[in-house]
């Protein structure tokens, strides 16, 4: 749910909460005022009749007072003692010309010797219009005000949040390989100012990481190549030279150690390559095609082994993915079907549209297949290999969200690559 | 046959002076952009050897400079960094031919080699070591007058030989040059031991003798007797 939507839900809940539990006070509170203020000028009026009835000399049976409102006086043979009675009731209004609710005030007083009952009778009318009124206009400010509240919420928060936005999609666009800095983004409000600014010096902390990391790489991977290429060169030389065949196999060993120190250094710059995404331009690679061809260029050496390879090619999927780290990715899995085979063995290579199974015989690795994944892995006896054949595939097919399996199961090795 | 070496790192230079002059070659070395400059300017040399990272500028700039004013020199970059742009850029400005260090030194003789022949338009050429005749530019090898069949592996590792007569030629050496980054898909060098079977076996069918001689746990060595 967006965070605009949470705070109007909040907000106008709020509102309307207080407004009922307002409304529903205010309308009880005003009444109680209307009742009372009305009840007090029926009690001024019986006192104002009272005093006019002992100070003047005739008496009628009804008084008329405002449109509605009149006075009864009826004379009676007892005292009725009624001291001051109030009733709400209907009756027929003449003036209106419909029943109306009317408040009446009974009391009883002997005038002149003789004793009535006067009834002052008022009409309600006024006292509900106003409260009905009172009501409406509680009810129309409520609807009003939330009406307004949702509009300039609306209007403020895409306003507002504009900024915010801008930095998000510019967050989203962020690639370290190719770093942009944050378009310039204008906005007065100072929290979205201090969060580009933080965003900003944090981008150009990781950049500048990022910067110092691929340069510590490069460089290792300048400084260290030299001097093995100068270790390589001179036992190259010293070879020539006509030495005893002892001295000659120590030199080799020399030669051979730099030539696997250089692959191994390799390897492991490509993996901190692909850990620090330096692999960013993805094509659409043909792995079919790849195949086919990886396959036609070690065919002399699937026949000194005397392999059996069978493609089955049921789809041909077209992959986003770095060329570099396709090439890898398939040159590792050839190779690893291919080095780690028996003589006169098989390699079965079958791709899907979504798979490629790439299965092999070969011995068993003594060790759990999952643990072949990691770094310098590898079963016993290849110290030719540097062990970090499967690292690589693995890592390559993490870094395109594909999945990989390995399993053994009586002399037959089962990659299986889900794209 | 004049080369000139392009390299900053001393005993990296002595070692391709050396074993290039026992090839036959004669060898300049300068170790800065600015001597190679003057150098490429005021001689003609049939095959320059060029490092990229120079400590007063890019390698580059030198096969620009050869591409500027028309020399007909074979230019090979040797360079410590396995970059792709740095390849690309200087395949395309001119250069024939890329070695990423550590490279061998006989590697190193037979890209210079073909790079000249493919310059000097030796390549219709036959190159004759004894019986053997090996034509580079239509792959075709006789021994006494009599073609031989060979597999496209087989005719690379006899051009390799040949290219390096009387050199001890390592195992890894010969593995690298046959199969490039394929060759981690070999788990021993036993491919090798069948490929020279072959070949040692086509010759000596035509009536060649066997040149090849073995350097026990080490390599081959290819020479008359």
């Amino acid at each position: 749910m967006k965070l605009l939507n949470i705070a109007n839900r909040n907000y106008i809940a709020t509102l309307i909460l207080v407004f009922v539990i307002g409304s529903i006070v205010g309308y009880f509170v005003l009444k109680s005022i209307v009742n009372n203020e009305f009840n007090q000028k029926l009690f001024a009026e019986k006192d104002q009749l009272i005093y006019e009835l002992h100070t003047f000399e005739d008496l009628k049976s009804n008084y008329y007072l405002n449109i509605g409102d009149k006075i009864q006086l009826e004379e009676v043979d007892y005292d009725p003692k009624i001291k001051s009675v109030l009733s709400d009731t209907i009756m027929y209004d003449e003036f209106e010309k419909k029943e109306l609710p009317f408040r009446i005030l009974t009391f009883s007083d002997n005038f002149k010797g003789r004793f009535y009952e006067v009834r002052i009778t008022k009409s309600l009318l006024s006292n509900n219009d106003l409260m009905k009124g009172i009501t409406e206009i509680m009810i129309l400010v409520v609807v009003l005000l939330s009406i307004s509240l949702i509009i300039i919420n609306r209007f403020l928060s895409k306003k507002i949040w504009d900024p915010f936005h801008q930095i998000l999609n510019n967050l989203k666009e962020f690639k370290i390989s190719k770093p942009e800095p944050l378009s310039t983004i204008d906005t007065t409000v100072d929290e979205f100012r201090d969060l580009k600014n933080a965003l900003n010096n944090m981008i150009g902390k990781s950049i500048s990481d990022y910067q110092n990391l691929k340069e510590y790489t490069e460089n290792t991977s300048h400084e260290i190549q030299t001097p093995l290429a100068i270790i390589r060169n001179k036992s190259e030389m010293l070879l020539q030279e006509p030495l005893s065949e002892s001295q000659l196999t120590e030199i080799g060993k020399i030669y051979e150690a730099s030539g696997r120190l250089s692959r191994l250094k390799e390897g492991l710059s490509m993996l901190t390559k692909i850990d620090n995404n330096q692999f960013v331009d993805n094509e659409p690679i043909h792995i079919r095609r790849f195949i086919k061809k990886k396959l036609a260029n070690v065919e002399e050496l699937i026949l000194i082994k005397n392999l059996k390879v069978t493609t089955k090619y049921q789809a041909d999927p077209i992959i986003e993915m770095n060329n570099d780290l396709a090439y890898m990715m398939v040159t590792n899995l050839l190779s690893n079907a291919i080095k780690h085979n028996l003589e006169n063995g098989r390699i079965d290579i079958l791709l899907g549209a979504h798979e490629l199974l790439i299965e092999n015989t070969g011995r068993d690795p003594g060790i759990p297949t999952k643990q072949l994944f990691n770094r310098f892995k590898r079963t016993g006896k290849n110290i030719e290999s540097v062990g970090l054949g499967l690292s690589l595939i693995k890592r390559i097919a993490d870094y395109y969200k594909m999945t990989i399996e390995y399993t053994y199961n009586n002399n037959w090795h089962l990659i299986k690559i889900t794209f | 046959m004049n080369i000139l070496i392009v390299e900053d790192e001393k005993a990296l230079a002595e070692n391709m002076v050396n074993y290039l002059d026992q090839s036959g070659y004669h060898c300049e070395w300068v170790d800065n952009l600015t001597n190679a400059q003057e150098k490429v300017w005021s001689y003609s040399y049939d095959c320059i050897i060029v490092d990229i990272t120079l400590p007063d500028g890019s390698g580059l700039d030198v096969i620009e400079r050869l591409k500027a004013i028309k020399s007909k020199s074979g230019i090979i970059i040797v360079s410590a960094k396995n970059a792709m742009e740095d390849k690309i850029a200087g395949l395309d400005i001119g250069a024939d031919d890329y070695l990423t260090k550590p490279f061998d030194l006989s590697e190193l003789n037979a890209r210079i080699k073909s790079v000249i022949r493919r310059r000097s338009f030796e390549a219709q050429n036959e190159i004759i070591f004894q019986e053997i005749a090996i034509s580079p530019y239509d792959h075709v090898v006789t021994v006494h007058g009599k073609p031989l069949n060979l597999t496209k592996k087989e005719f690379d590792l006899l051009l390799y030989f040949v290219s390096n007569q009387k050199r001890v030629i390592t195992k890894e050496s010969i593995a690298e040059h046959l199969w490039g980054d394929d060759m981690d898909m070999v788990d021993s060098f036993d491919f090798i031991y069948s490929h020279l079977k072959n070949l040692r076996k086509k010759i000596e069918e035509k009536g060649g003798k066997d040149y090849i001689q073995t350097v026990y746990g080490i390599g081959y060595k290819f020479m008359k007797e």
